[in-house]
């Protein structure tokens, strides 16, 4: 097996809010600014969403039909770091950490969604790999 | 529904992830996916079918059988589709941040 990995998805936001406030917006009041209505499996239906406090805290989303989990958190540092491991579908697997550093008299929020990765048949490169080595013989053999 | 809404869509139902998870250790005919698990050929073959029209799977003729693998360029989709997710997501925040602020 040949794992591919792609590059880690990174995204900044500057906030008003200091570290401790936009920490706590984040993850205690995920609900306030989530957009569930897009960002979700329920869509309309979402009744709520849920970010538990703590390492092995939840996140999840709930409708009348229940709760579906999103992630889980993997470390908890407030107010300055955040790291969730991803479980949506086909990302899961995936991690997604967010950091909040003081800047100025607000902060600076930074999100990383890394480790998109899949596990490819052998195959494949073995394949591509005679395909490169044939053109560096035949390169090679000019010479001579 | 935009390809991305599709692909969401697509691994939301529980039979279909384990398939699509299935194909991630590797290639797999139909037949081999449903010995594994406890759903009928055809309703295998259904899901195969969406995995494949929302681009995270393909297949190849292997004589008479299919052979489906995971797609890698369907991954590309994915993390494509996470780019805008927070994007917008984060967005959200930041307004929301602004907004108690005033």
């Amino acid at each position: 097996m040949t794992t591919i990995m792609t590059e880690a998805i990174r995204k900044t936001v500057l906030v008003d809010f200091t570290p401790e406030e936009a920490f706590e917006l984040f993850t205690a009041r995920i609900a306030s600014w989530w957009p569930a209505r897009t960002h979700s499996y329920g869509g309309d239906d979402v009744k709520n969403v849920v970010l538990e406090a703590g390492v092995g805290g939840r996140l999840y989303e709930v409708t009348a039909d229940g709760e579906q989990d999103w992630g889980s958190v993997l470390a908890w540092e407030p107010p300055s770091r955040l790291l969730l491991d991803w479980q949506i579908g086909e990302a899961r697997g995936t991690e997604v950490e967010v950091t909040f550093a003081p800047e100025g008299p607000g902060s600076r929020v930074v999100l990383e969604h890394r480790g998109f990765a899949a596990d490819l048949p052998r195959g494949r490169y073995d394949e591509g790999w005679d395909t490169v080595l044939g053109t560096f013989v035949e390169s090679a053999s000019k010479k001579a | 529904m935009s390809t991305n809404g599709i692909v969401l869509d697509a691994l939301g139902d529980w039979t279909r992830r384990q398939i699509f998870d299935a194909l991630k250790d590797g290639p797999h005919s139909v037949g081999e996916l449903a010995a594994r698990m406890p759903v009928s050929r055809p309703a295998v073959s259904q899901h195969l079918r969406v995995l494949k029209d929302a681009g995270l799977v393909i297949d190849t003729k292997d004589g008479t059988r299919r052979i489906y693998r995971v797609d890698p360029n369907g991954l590309a989709g994915i993390r494509a589709y996470f780019d805008s997710f927070w994007d917008e997501a984060l967005g959200r925040f930041a307004a929301e941040a602004r907004k108690e602020r005033e």
